[in-house]
Formats: C-alpha cells, structure tokens, sequence
C-alpha cells in the first residue's frame, strides 16, 4: 500500500523524523557475545512507511526494540545514535518522547494486560499523553475502538483481553497505540500471528490510519510480500545488517542483493505457476564477532571464492540520484544472475 | 536358553581381549567388589533373612520358613568373617590408654584419629566407585555407543553445567555413603551402644587408680550423659571411659554419631520406599487418568482432592495410630506400616504434579496411531508415554523424599512412626529438647542441621534434574510436595 | 454470571470430596484392625464386659456397619458430634471444639500473614533485583529455610527467646517486650483479645509459633514471588505499557506486582494446608492448647471417635480454604471461568 503516487515525501529540506545510525545491539551471555543488531543505520521521514525485511533471527525485533528503550537484560545498546526530532534517545532517554514513539507487536494477545479491561488500558494512556481523565477519557476510549472497527464499541470497552478475538485484540493494541497520539508507529511483525483474512484488514487499518493521522510508520515484516505491499522504501536485514536499501520500485525492479533477490522469489506471485517457490536452504547464522567474510556468504548462490575472505560494504548502486545501496561484492558490477 | 554356551562366552569376552582399556576398567570394577565382598554377602544373606523373618510363621523353629531364616542365619554370620577392607576391625578405634599409650586402636595412633582414618577410607572409597562409573560412561560414550548423540547427552551436559544441581547431587552422595556404611561409620555399634549395651564391656584407663579397668558399656554410657552444662561430653571430645564422640552423646550417655548414622539408614529406606511407592500409584493413575480422560480423570481428581483434604501429617498420625498394633506395624520397628501410609497419602501430590504432562503427551498423535494400530491401551501407556513422564518423576521423587525425610522425623518426634529403640533423627531431637538452652545443646542442634542439609540437597537435585531435562520450565515445586505435610 | 457459574461448580465438586474423605475416615477409624470401643476401656473395664457392651452400643458399634456409617455420616452432618470418651471426658466435642479452634485460627492467621508479609516482599525485591548478591542472599535464604523442620525450628527459637540474647548490644527480652506475657509458651488467652491489651498479648503469645509454623510457607512464597516477577517482567505487556509511557511505580504495582499476584494464590492456600497439618508439632513444642494438639491427644490416648470427627472438622477446613482459593481467584484473574473451564 504505497503512496498512489508512489511519493516518499523525502522533499530535499525537510528533516527525517527519525534517524538511526549505526546502531549496535549486543547481547552478553555467560557463553557468547551476540552481536544481534550490527551497526544499521536507516532515516525515517514524517507520514512515510519504512520497511525492514528479514527472516527470523536477523535481528529485525532487537531493532524494534532498541528503537524504543526496551531491551531486556543482558542486551545493550552500545553505540550509535537514535536521533528523534533532533534529539539522541540515547542520550536524552525516552522519558519525554514515549507516546511520539510507540509500537505495536507481534502477538496481541501478550501485548494486553490480562487483568485490566481494555478500556481501562486505553484510558490509561489517554491519561498520560492526552491528559484526559473520568468521563471524556472513557468517550474517548470508545471513539478510539470505533476508529480501529471495533463493533459494539460501548460495551467492549468494559471487556477483557481475553474476551476478544486475535484480530480484534491487534486492532485494541492499535487503538491504545494511538490513545498515545504517536508520530511514528513501529509496527513489529503485526500481522504474524493472525488468519491471512484478518491480515488484510489489519493492513487495511494501518493504512488508512497513516492517511488521516499523518503518521510515519516503520513496518518490520519477514514477510517480502506484506513488505512490498506496505512499504515506501525497504531496508533489507540479514545477521544484524542492513545489506540492501532501496525505494520500494526501485527494489522490486532491480534488487542487487542476492538475498533480496531470494526473499522476492519467496513471495508467491513472482515465480512462474509451475515452477516450485525457491526457498534458501539453512539459517540466518548469529553473529557472535566481527565478521570475516561475507555472512550469507554459506548461503549465497552466487558466492565466489572471495566472499568467504572479504566482509562487504555497502556500495551506492542507485542511478541518476536513487537512494539504493547493497553490501555485496558483486553489486554493482554486473546483473547478479542468481536466479536459474 | 538358560545355559551359556561356550560360543556366547566367547562373545562376551571378546571385547575385553581386543580392547586393553576396557579390560583394566573392568579390573579395576571388580577389583573394588573384591574389597567389600564380604560386607556385600552380609548383607544380602541379612536381608533375606530378615525378609523371611517378616511372616508371622517363621517365628516357629521347626517349620520350613524357620530353618530357612536360621540357614541364612548362619550364612550371615559365614559373611560376616570375610575379610573386608571398610570393616571395623581392619581400622579398629575402640581401644583404651594403658597409662603411656592407646591400644587395641589403629596403628596405636588415638581413637579419634583411628576413626577418621576411617571415614577418610569409606569415603575415599565411595569416591572411587563413582570415578570409575563415570569413567566408564565416558568410554561407552566415545567407544562402544553406535550414536555419537542422544538427546540425554545434552541433559547429561546440562546437569553437568549446573552447580546447584551439582551441589544437590554432593550431599545426596555423602548422605547416601553415610546410609550404606552407617555400620562402619560409628565410633561404635548400635548392638553395643545402645541395644544390648549390658552385655558389652568397656576397657578403660582409670586416672585415679591409674589403672586399666573394664566397665559394662551400658554403666559407662550412665556416666557419660549429656544433661546440661554440668555433665555433658560435647562433640569432638572424649568421655571418662576413653570413648571418643564425634557428635558428643546423648542424654542418656549414647554415642550420638552413632545413632545419626544409624537414623540415617532409616530415614532413606522408609523415603526411598515411600516415594517408590507413591512414584507408582500416581504414575499409573496419572497415566489411565489421562489415557481414558473424563470420568476416570474426573473420579480420580475427586479421590485425589479427597485425601489431599486430610492433612497430610493428621492423617500419618490417625493411621499410625490405628496399624502400629497390627502385624505388619511391626515390620522393620514400624517403618514398613509408615512407607505404606506414606504411599497411600503421598502419591496425590506427585499425582498432581504429572497429571498435566501426561494429559499433554495423551493428544499427541502418535497415541492415537497406536490405537489405530490396535495396540492395547496399557501397551501404548508404557511405551509411548512412560518415557515421557519419567523426567518428571525424578524430578518430584527427588523433592518428595526431603519431605519424607522432615514428616519422619516430626512423627518420631511426636512418639510415632518409628519405635525406639531404632534410633531415628527426631528422635534425638526430642531426646535433646529439655537441654538445648543448656551446654548441651548440641543434641538437638546437630540432627537438625543435618536434615536441613539432606532435605536442602534432594531439593537442589531435583531442582538440577529439573532444569536439566526441562530448561524452560520454572515451576514451583507444589509447595506440599517438598514439606513432608507440613511437620 | 459464568464466574458465579465457575465458583457454584467449584462449590459441587467440594460435595463428594468432602463425602469421600468422611467415608474413608469412618473406614479408617471404625474397620480399621483397631476396635475403638476397647480402646476406650482401662485395663480394668475392659474385664468387665458389662462396661465393654456399654461402650460399644454408645459408639453404635453393635448395630450392622452399614447401619452405623450412616448413623455416623448423618451425625457429622447435623454436626452432632457427641461427647468424648477419654480426654475430658464425657464432655461435648461441639464445646471442645468451640473451645480450642480459636486458638488454632489465631495461631494460623497470624502465620499466614507472617508468611504473605515478609515472603512475598522479599520475593518480589528479588525478583525486581535478579542476580545482585541480595537476590542469592534472599533465595539462599528462602530455600534454607524452607528446608528445615518445623518442629526443631520451633524449639530452637524457644530456647533463643528464653535465653534472653543480646542483640546489637541491647537484650532482648521477648517476655516483657511492648506487654509483659506470663511465658513464652503456652496458649493464647482469647477472652480479651477485644482490648488493645489483650490483643497485643494473644497476638505475642503466638507470633513465634506462627513464625515458625509460616517458615516453609515463607520459604515457598518467597521463591514462586521471585519468579513470577522475573516472568512478567519479560511479558509483552510490560513492554507497551513502558512505551504507552507508564512509569515508575506505576509500572510495577499496576502491571508487575498485580499480575504476579495470580500465582501466588494457589500457593498461599495450598500453604494453609500445611499449617493445618503442621499445627499438631508446633502447638505441642509451644504448648499451645489448639485443635491439632488435641488431635494429637485423642490420638495418643486412643479416643478414636474424638479422632474421627476432628478429622472431620479438618476436611471442611480444608475444603472451605480450596473455595476460598477460588473465589480469590475470581477476584485476582478475570480469565478464570471465562475460559470455558
Ligand atoms: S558478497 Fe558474495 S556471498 Fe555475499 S552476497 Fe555478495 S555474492 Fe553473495
């Protein structure tokens, strides 16, 4: 659900709402020291959707939630900088901009305090962001739900999580989400856990919230599909890396990574109907050091001797002003054919 | 086939002439076996003597039972010449000072000194045997076993990696060792310190007359009692007859340490056998329960939730009242009748705690493959789902038999349970209970520290296994399972 | 509607439990290899089989079994209990119970809270402080403590109290603290408890004995506190709230503790269970006339009719705190009964 113009509202001037760079995230364990997010750096601009693509364990939710101050123990942000309107969250904490920031995660059905009613958590953050209370803070509460498509909105309020459906409780983590009146929306994997029908019409939501709210929304999927659906621009992970960034079009049309050439082959359509879904063999490895070669380098169809010596960087592979990166050896220098 | 052929010998052979190793591990096996084999005969011809002794018939001496207990009888008493390394005799310290130096001791070195020797040698020796199991193990692992992985290695390593488990594991062995050699361990005997203790004599050297005089062990025992702060023998010191105390003596002039060993040994078999006891019941029930689910598990929740509503420690007390006057509260001084009543109130909780995994494991598929298959409903419990729940049993067995070991004691305390004189802990606790703001308040203290330490160490294994088999899981361990019913 | 629903079938399973647990009693106590009526004669009466028949038809125990059960069962039910036959005897068991049960309560009310006071804090600090020294100090100390015996902890603190020890360089004299009491042990005085005074001595008299006789409970909640913390610590919920903006204290009574509470709840009950069980050692060492010392008497002294019905007594009071478990269950977790369970 791109832009129908297929803007990006990256009018040269105005500021990124959010802008990460090189950000590290680390984990100490008694065993090892994962480095689970590796320097990534990525902008966000007002009321444009970012997406961040990568199979499980790429390091995808650890971002999340360092975007937001939440990883747990024995995680650490260790460097990099999370400039929010000007200001390094790492420096100046969360305190003041909770609320401008906020999320929404994977599985409703942990994100909802079992023991208080919805309304009453909606309230809560109403009570803190809007500073409304008592009567106005219940209406409000009750508009909310309306606005997320929740039938029967007065009496739902009075419920409990558990009263609730999968698809309905993501769509109450939405409502309070935005009780928090938020710039940016960083939505974790929001659809995941729900029926493919219900989906659609969390993504539905989404969008149409975007228009009317103005909101900027980082958009963390697995899945190219929803990804390439949902998102303006496209920040591809693998091992804790960015390893291709690209304008949606522009990355559908020319990726330059092989393994954003293989997510899009995962995605249904664009592999001949009688051909098998080619699927990439063995697992995003945990980066526990310094890399030495290229990290998909044991996966890569394309790899060559080299990979396995020399770790990449990103190169600009964009024409005529195109913001399109990729950390690839081969980027660049010709078509990688990975495809048979 | 019930006889070996030459052919099979050979097979079995075989291995230990191609592979060196293997062969001096097994060497060394039986070479440790050797060094106790008379103490092993002793007590396996004492056991079954002991067992046949249980039926009420065997009391006549003419009938056939009768002769059989005296037959072994006398095979114990065959056994009990053997020579064994751990004996009392090989490192003896029963002796007494002859005005310049000890004899009848080790070596001539002092009583205290002989009887660390040898604690020293059956721990040391104990030691040896798990060296050897573990080095066998080892071997298997790398040699003779055809998969170099099975998901019990990775338990295995998980324990291994788990100091607290591994804590557990250390007392349990010490306490174990200390169960085994309870007989060995004591500066002297049950049979001589306290049950005939008349018929024994004490050589000892008398500092007023300078002289070496003897004394009935049971006089000697009057004037060595611990009553206070006037007359006491505290732990570590010696009496007026010579006779060292490593834990000091009770009230009435008994070897304290010799009791504890003693208890020890009673403790474990009345909590092994409880706890296999109730293991079982709730093991089978868990798994028909769970096997034919809705009324079966109904009725079997309302029985469990019935005696559950019975106080564990009431109910102990009002069947221990109504069975020690029967036969078989006889059995073994009343620590038979207690296993049994252990079993009959104590499988509820277990039951409790592995009625959820084995409702799990019934929705599993390949159980209804195996009905398809037509295999019986008590076939398809004991493979396919037995294997299943076993972790869990060790688990809750580890921590039920601390609570065994605590509700034991707090009956015996109470009078109940075990009959005096077989000397069990709280027993000495209640013994010790006048003096314990007095000099001699060691006679309490100690056996308490002692089950703290035991019970602390089951529950620390069981928290090991538990963490081992089932990292995820931090369950409570079902606040009755580890309390013995609240003694 | 549907957790009134949840607690009324609660309340109908607790029916036969009750039932069976009466029936397996008089089983017990009545078939049993002991004849109860025998137990109740001297030596001398039991010569006399005048005064053995007399005995035997007050116990019913001439009529046919069936028969007696349900003369028995009808008469727990109508709680006729009767009288008692060896302690105090010919006295009521009605007025018996009547007479020690407060003492049993105050002494298990007070160790409960001793146990919800101090374990449950502590657990909760442990938990909201994982891995710093205080945390192993506390769940060392919780495991410790949870592990020794009631019965020698009680006498150990007995003779700490009596002695009089010096604490910090002052002494610590628990007879005279805040209201002098007559000694350390014995029972509670009841009658007065409406008065400050009296309240402040009943309490002090039994605050020891419930120290210890909450020990292991202490010990229990203490560890299930500290990992329910650490586990909803690290719940989603905890998260968003944190990024809704809710902070400080907000965020652990609101979002942390209350959640935590939920598995605490079987725990407390089920510890009632082993304060009702381990009253009988703990009023013995501390002398205090309660009904587990009285049941440990009747069954000393072979009142096996007195033993019965208390025995009785305890299985309501065990099934009763089972209700209450649900009903605070209701209360402290919506899901409960909502979940088609
Ligand atoms: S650098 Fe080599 S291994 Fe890595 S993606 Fe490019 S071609 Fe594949």
């Amino acid at each position: 659900m791109s832009r129908p113009d297929g803007s990006t509202d990256r009018t040269p001037g105005r500021e990124p709402l959010l802008s990460v760079s090189d950000l590290r995230t680390v984990f100490y364990t008694d065993k090892e020291t994962i480095h689970a997010v590796d320097g990534i750096s990525f902008d966000i601009y007002p009321g444009e959707t970012v997406g961040l693509v990568g199979e499980s364990g790429s390091g995808k939710s650890v971002t999340a939630r360092s975007l937001l101050g939440l990883v747990d123990e024995p995680g650490v942000v260790e460097e990099g900088t999370l400039e929010f309107k000007g200001e390094d969250l790492l420096e100046t904490g969360w305190a003041e901009y909770r609320g401008d920031l906020s999320i929404v995660f994977q599985d409703p059905s942990n994100a909802l305090n079992p023991v208080y009613t919805v309304g009453n958590q909606i309230r809560e953050a109403l009570a803190i962001h809007q500073g409304l209370r008592g009567s106005a803070a219940r209406e409000r509460a009750i508009e909310l739900l309306e606005a997320v498509g929740i039938p029967d909105a007065p009496r739902r309020v009075k419920e409990y999580p558990h009263q609730f459906s999968g698809g309905m409780q993501q769509r109450a983590v939405i409502a309070i989400a935005l009780a928090c009146d938020p710039d940016l929306l960083v939505c974790d994997e929001p659809t995941t856990a729900l029926d493919v029908t219900i989906q659609a019409q969390i993504l539905d939501l989404l969008d149409e919230l975007q228009r009317e709210e103005d909101l900027a929304i980082l958009f963390i999927s697995h899945d190219m599909g929803v990804i390439e659906e949902t998102a303006d621009r496209i920040n591809v992970i693998y091992a804790g890396e960015i390893v291709e960034r690209a304008p949606t079009e522009r990355l559908l049309a020319a990726p330059e990574h092989p393994y954003t050439e293989a997510l899009l082959n995962s995605i249904p359509g664009r592999t001949p109907p009688d051909q098998r879904l080619p699927t990439l063999d063995g697992e995003v490895p945990t980066p526990d050091g310094p890399a030495e070669s290229c990290r998909f380098a044991p996966r890569c169809p394309v790899a060559v001797e080299e990979c396995h010596e020399t770790p990449p960087d990103a190169v600009a592979v964009g024409e005529n002003g195109t913001d399109h990166s990729a950390a690839c050896l081969l980027a660049g220098e010709s078509e990688p054919e990975g495809e048979q | 086939m019930a006889t070996t052929t030459p052919a099979d010998n050979r097979r079995l052979l075989a291995p230990l002439q191609d592979d060196p190793k293997l062969a001096a591990w097994v060497a060394v096996g039986l070479f440790l076996f050797a060094l106790q084999a008379g103490a092993v005969a002793h007590f396996l011809t004492g056991l079954v003597a002991d067992l046949l002794g249980i039926f009420p018939t065997a009391e006549a001496s003419n009938s056939v039972l009768g002769r059989l207990v005296g037959l072994f009888e006398v095979a114990q008493r065959r056994a009990a010449e053997l020579p064994t390394l751990l004996s009392r005799d090989v490192v003896p310290n029963a002796g007494h000072w002859n005005g310049d130096r000890w004899v009848g001791t080790f070596m001539g070195f002092s009583p205290a000194v002989s009887w660390g020797i040898r604690v020293t040698l059956v721990y040391a020796y104990a030691f040896t045997w798990v060296v050897w199991a573990v080095l066998g193990y080892r071997y298997y692992r790398e040699q003779y076993r055809v998969a170099d992985w099975t998901p019990r290695d990775d338990i295995v390593d998980r324990f291994r990696s788990h100091g607290w488990g591994l804590f557990g594991a250390t007392i349990v062995f010490l306490f174990v060792v200390m169960v085994v050699f309870a007989p060995t361990l004591g500066p002297t005997t049950v049979e001589q310190n306290m049950e005939s203790s008349y018929d024994y004599e004490t050589t000892y050297w008398n500092s007023e007359t300078e002289e070496v005089e003897t004394i009935l062990t049971g006089e000697a025992n009057l004037n060595s009692k611990s009553t206070g702060d006037q007359s006491r023998v505290m732990p570590m010191s010696y009496d007026d007859f010579g006779r060292f105390h490593p834990f000091g003596t009770l009230p009435n002039g008994r070897d304290l340490f010799t009791f504890i060993v003693a208890g020890s040994r009673i403790s474990l078999v009345i909590g092994l056998l409880s706890v296999g006891l109730s293991a079982a019941l709730a093991v089978t029930l868990a798994m028909t329960s769970a096997y034919y689910k809705g009324r079966v598990d109904l009725g079997t929740v309302l029985l469990s939730d019935a005696v559950m509503a019975m106080p564990q420690l009431l109910l102990l007390i009002m069947l221990i009242t109504v069975l020690s006057d029967s036969w078989v509260g006889e059995i073994y001084s009343g620590g038979f009748v207690l296993a049994l009543i252990f079993a009959f109130t104590g499988w509820t909780y277990m039951w409790r705690s592995i009625r959820g995994p084995a409702l799990q494991i019934s929705e599993r598929t390949w159980i209804d493959a195996a009905q398809s298959f037509g295999q019986r409903p008590w076939t398809i419990m004991r493979k396919h789902m037995l294997p299943y729940i076993t972790g869990y049993i060790l688990v809750y067995g580890s921590m039920t038999l601390g609570g065994a070991i605590i509700a034991i004691a707090g009956l015996s305390y109470l009078g109940l349970g075990v009959a005096p004189p077989t000397p069990e802990w709280g027993r000495a606790i209640q013994l010790g209970q006048e003096y314990v703001n007095t000099g001699s308040w060691h006679i309490s203290l100690i056996p308490g520290l002692l089950i703290t330490l035991v019970v602390t160490g089951f529950n620390a294994l069981g928290d090991g296994i538990r963490d081992a088999i089932d990292p995820q899981s931090d369950t409570g361990t079902g606040g009755a399972a580890g309390r013995g019913g609240g003694a | 509607m549907s957790r009134l629903r949840y607690l009324g079938k609660r309340f109908l399973l607790s029916i036969p439990v009750v039932w069976l647990g009466a029936s397996m009693t008089w089983f017990i106590i009545f078939m049993g290899p002991i004849d109860p009526a025998s137990r109740l004669l001297s030596e001398g009466q039991l010569r006399n089989p005048a005064a053995y028949q007399a005995a035997e038809t007050q116990l019913g125990l001439n009529q046919p079994p069936l028969q007696h059960y349900f003369d028995w069962m009808s008469s727990l039910l109508r709680f006729d209990l009767g009288q008692t036959w060896v302690l105090y005897e010919g006295s009521s068991v009605n007025a018996l119970i009547l007479d020690f049960l407060p003492r049993t309560l105050w002494l298990g009310l007070w160790s409960v809270l001793i146990a919800i006071l101090i374990g449950v804090p502590l657990g909760f600090y442990a938990g909201m402080n994982s891995n710093t020294v205080a945390d192993y100090v506390a769940s060392l100390g919780g495991i410790v403590w949870r592990a020794m015996p009631n019965f020698w902890l009680a006498i150990i603190l007995l003779a700490v109290l009596s002695t009089s020890p010096v604490l910090f360089g002052y002494r610590f004299e628990w007879e005279t603290l805040f209201v002098s009491i007559d000694a350390i042990s014995g029972s509670p005085d009841m009658t007065r408890i409406d008065t400050p005074d009296g309240f402040v001595a009943a309490t002090k008299k039994v605050l020891p004995a419930a120290l210890v006789l909450g020990s292991a409970s202490m010990g229990n909640e203490m560890r299930i506190g500290r990992t329910a913390i650490l586990e909803v610590r690290n719940e989603d919920y905890v998260d968003f709230a944190k990024a809704k903006g809710v902070s400080g204290r907000l965020l652990v009574w609101k979002h942390i503790f209350r959640n935590a509470l939920i598995p605490l709840v079987p725990i407390i009950t089920s510890e009632a269970f082993l304060l009702i069980g381990g009253s009988v050692l703990v009023e013995t060492v501390f002398g205090i006339n309660g009904i587990g010392q009285l049941f440990y008497q009747a069954s000393v002294q072979g009142d096996l009719p007195l033993v019965g019905t208390l025995m009785y007594v305890f299985i309501l009071m065990t099934v009763g705190i089972n209700l209450l478990q649900d009903v605070l269950y209701t209360v402290i977790d919506p899901r409960v009964g909502l979940e088609g369970s």
